[in-house]
């Protein structure tokens, strides 16, 4: 097995044309794939060294996030903090220290799992999906990119994520088998802008209740320009559960997780209405 | 009596050694010129092995040996009775070792482990307890006993009639627990080699070394005085290192190859290879006087021994021994038995048996307060065992039984929703 | 083969590593230094936690090109018998060693808090030390040798 480690994405782009590798983002996943020697890749490309891939950055309309930005970096960030809560709460509680300084998010989409604990929050933030490969550079909703099969085409690196900065609140919350180091069962995550004292434009997504996390956009019609309050919360609810019956059909973890979701979208809205200042 | 440890606080010395990675645990400890060894390991709960095919193996380049069933000249090992193979040639549960590899790395040693082909004939797997214990179901173990039952331990007391005569009310309910993994920290690893004496050393992490040297000895066919082994930093155990794992693998692949021979489980070969706790199923019928008295329990426990016996038998006895929990019954019929089917094998693991019951005997305590209609503190208030209460198996307890000065210690605590249930 | 050159306990090494080797597996391996443990291999126990750039990682999840030009402190780097570094006098005074497999660990997570927090609060103790897992289930001690060793860190 071959392993490069290029200095700038255009040299990982043209590696990757020439050697078929595949990327190595925080390896937290591949590494154990390959362990498993369920993925015996012919070359790896090492991103690691590529310092404007791990950027984090605010611009006019964005939000911007470099792939190789570690769940710790995120987690560490003030702007983060600020302006995308929804994804600073999931990397406070992804993993555990040690998989959170090693683990990115450009990773945590390239692995794509359907507890993937970052995808959640930039689904429901609006995320566009920055990505780049011999063809050019290109943008797209991250919504839209996670109904690609496969995922990605072969040599295409993510380059990172653009948050628009339109919602001004947005909450997560994750039910795992214990606090820390737990895979999620079900998480939520919701953005909305705030219209006085209604929702405005709203987002849920949800993750582990699917192949790969999904914005629901029933629940983006129910919910978006209502009132912001009990029965609001309530209507979300029963519909977020309708949302997972309907996701899970007749899997074995259906009969849980369509009664856990209402607790945790519970959650998923306390945490947003408490750095809204809503609960005075 | 003074002294310097009695009643004051000593540091353990062992632990500067592990807060500084010094101390040695056994995969820690290599040789030069070492050998590998990598377990191949049954994927089915009951079969039969028709042949196994290494010369795919033995074709890559660094292999030293593939051993299989013919190649152990006692083939049996275990605490109780020696019923469990050292590698099997009839597979009784998932993960029972079928071959073993020696190779130059670990590398090599698995890549040649999945080369390995094994013809099966596979059997109809039993995973029920209570349908493995029917007299009509094929013994797993004939060479022990007739039926799939292991053990059955009897405990009579009283009259149980008499003691259904006197309940005012009664609760009859089944308790029902999993298998439960140690999962200790360190999986299992060893270093076997034969000294200058060619005696077999054995170094591992054992919670139970004169018994493992029993074991090899017999095994290899070595007498026991030409078998050493050391234990190292253990790692964690819990019950689940009582059992031989690897250590008899390893001195075989030692024996057979004249070299040095490293052997380590991954977590999940750990996982595949030792034993479990019991999972078990408990039948209950407990009854009690209107002021709060036990008069009667009728219990039949049933644990899950999975294919080998292990500790079943001692386990399946404590749990018998422990069904009243810590509560004076005049009358009294425990049946407890330990049943062979093709799960994972169970054995040793911290409470031996006694863990089980107690979601048993405290749930039942807290119905039949609510049928009572006093609080679960009060009823065990009532009910505890102290000095003079005579235990189900007809123990007189003489001294040291402070559980109701326990209780109330504790009762300021009880919360009122807690109190009332 | 790729060569590395990285930096283990203020030492240079310079190793010619396959790529698919793993941190843990040189740390082991080559470099002799077996107080970095093994317990899951799947970055779920923190048995085989080092510090590296200053960050508690998984050395189980990292290969070995991806530490080429960094600095990596393990077990064998913390303190010794003649000065052992608070936190392991902690662990030994207030008895938070069990079967010792943890430890290592347990000890390079504390340590790393500490000198990034010289005054953590309880709860911060505990995220720390969420990545490391102790089967005989001395919690309660670790954590309070932890704390022990930042309050001997404030006089």
């Amino acid at each position: 097995m071959k392993y490069y480690q290029p200095q700038s994405v255009n040299e990982a782009i043209e590696i990757a044309h020439s050697s078929q590798g595949m990327f190595l983002a925080g390896g937290t996943d591949l590494v154990l794939q390959m362990q498993k020697r369920k993925i015996q890749p012919k070359a790896l490309i090492d991103l690691g060294r590529i310092p404007e891939l791990r950027d984090i950055k605010e611009t006019k309309e964005y939000i911007e996030i470099g792939s190789m930005a570690t769940f710790s970096d995120m987690g560490q960030n003030q702007l983060i903090a600020e302006k995308a809560a929804s994804l600073w709460l999931a990397c406070q509680t992804m993993g555990s220290p040690q998989i959170r300084n090693q683990a990115t998010i450009g990773g945590n989409l390239g692995n794509c799992s359907p507890a993937a604990d970052g995808l959640p929050p930039l689904l429901a933030l609006g995320a566009e999906a920055v990505l780049i490969s011999g063809e050019g550079e290109k943008q797209m909703p991250l919504a839209d990119l996670l109904e690609q099969t496969p995922l990605l085409s072969p040599g295409t690196l993510i380059v990172g994520f653009k948050i628009p900065k339109i919602y001004q609140l947005s909450g997560f919350a994750k039910l795992g088998r214990r606090e820390a180091l737990a895979i999620a069962r079900l998480s939520v995550a919701v953005a909305l802008e705030l219209d006085g004292s209604k929702a405005g434009k709203v987002r849920v997504a949800l993750g582990a209740v699917g192949r790969r996390a999904f914005l629901s956009d029933s629940l983006a019609q129910a919910l978006s320009q209502r009132e912001f309050n009990e029965s609001w919360l309530e209507l979300g609810i029963s519909q977020v559960q309708g949302v997972v019956r309907a996701a899970l059909g007749d899997r074995a973890s259906a009969p849980y997780k369509r009664v856990a979701v209402a607790g945790v979208f519970r959650e998923a809205i306390a945490s947003l209405r408490q750095q809204g200042g809503l609960d005075k | 009596m003074k002294t310097d440890v009695v009643g004051s606080r000593v540091l353990r010395e062992d632990s500067w050694g592990k807060v500084f990675g010094q101390t040695k645990f056994p995969a820690d400890v290599n040789l030069p010129n070492q050998l590998y060894g990598v377990v191949v390991r049954s994927p089915h709960p009951h079969a039969r092995i028709l042949s196994i095919n290494s010369e795919e193996a033995m074709k890559l380049a660094g292999v030293a040996a593939v051993l299989t069933a013919k190649d152990v000249p006692h083939n049996s090992h275990g605490v109780l009775f020696r019923d469990q193979p050292v590698i099997a040639d009839y597979v009784r549960m998932v993960g029972d070792p079928v071959a073993v590899v020696g190779a130059e790395t670990m590398e090599i040693a698995r890549e040649a482990a999945e080369r390995i082909r094994v013809d099966y004939e596979i059997l109809p797997p039993i995973f029920d307890p209570e349908e493995a214990m029917k007299p009509e179901v094929p013994s797993l173990h004939p060479e022990l006993q007739p039926t799939n039952v292991l053990y059955h331990l009897p405990i009579r007391r009283g009259s149980l009639e008499e003691g259904w005569v006197k309940s005012d009310v009664v609760v009859e309910q089944v308790y029902k627990t999993p298998h439960v993994d140690h999962a200790f920290l360190q999986p299992e690893a060893v270093l076997a080699y034969l000294d200058e004496r060619g005696h077999m050393v054995v170094q591992t992490a054992t919670q139970y070394a004169h018994y493992d040297r029993g074991e090899i000895a017999h095994a290899l066919g070595f007498r026991y005085s030409q078998v050493q082994v050391k234990t190292l930093a253990v790692g964690g155990a819990f019950g689940g290192r009582e059992d031989i794992s690897l250590q008899i693998i390893a001195a075989l692949l030692a024996l057979k190859t004249q070299r040095a021979v490293k052997m380590e489980n991954t977590r999940e070969e750990s996982f595949y290879s030792h034993s479990k706790r019991h999972p078990m199923t408990m039948y209950y019928k407990t009854g009690a006087a209107r002021d709060g008295k036990l008069v009667a329990l009728q219990a039949k426990i049933i644990g899950d021994a999975g294919a080998y016996a292990s500790w079943s038998v001692n386990v399946l006895r404590k749990s018998a021994v422990h069904a009243t929990g810590p509560y004076a019954i005049p009358n009294v019929e425990i049946d407890s038995f330990a049943v062979f089917t093709n799960n994972p094998f169970t054995g040793a693991m911290r409470g031996f048996g006694a863990a089980q019951t107690v979601l048993a005997y405290e749930s039942q305590m807290d119905l039949l307060a609510k049928k009572l209609g006093i609080s679960p503190l009060e009823i065990r208030l009532r009910n505890c065992f102290q000095v003079g209460s005579i235990t189900a198996t007809g123990q007189e307890l003489t001294s040291s039984v402070p559980l109701d000065q326990c209780l109330a210690k504790i009762a300021p605590y009880f919360r009122s929703e807690v109190e009332t249930l | 083969m790729i060569t590395i050159e990285f930096s283990v306990n203020d030492k240079t090494y310079v190793l010619e590593v396959d790529p698919r080797e793993r941190l843990l597996d040189v740390l082991r391996n080559r470099l002799g230094l077996m107080g970095t443990k093994e317990g899951c291999g799947e970055g779920e126990c923190g048995a085989c936690t080092v510090i590296l750039d200053g960050k508690t990682v998984n050395s189980c999840l990292i290969l070995a090109g991806q530490v080429h030009n960094s600095v990596i402190t393990t077990i064998e780097g913390v303190g010794n018998r003649q000065s052992p570094h608070p936190v392991q006098k902690a662990f030994v005074e207030v008895g938070a060693v069990q079967c010792g497999f943890c430890t290592p660990g347990m000890v390079l997570s504390a340590k790393n808090l500490l000198d990034k927090n010289p005054h953590p609060s309880d709860e911060e103790i505990g995220v720390a030390l969420s990545g490391n897992l102790c089967r005989c289930t001395g919690y309660d001690k670790i954590l309070r040798a932890v704390k022990l060793a930042a309050e001997e860190g404030k006089q």
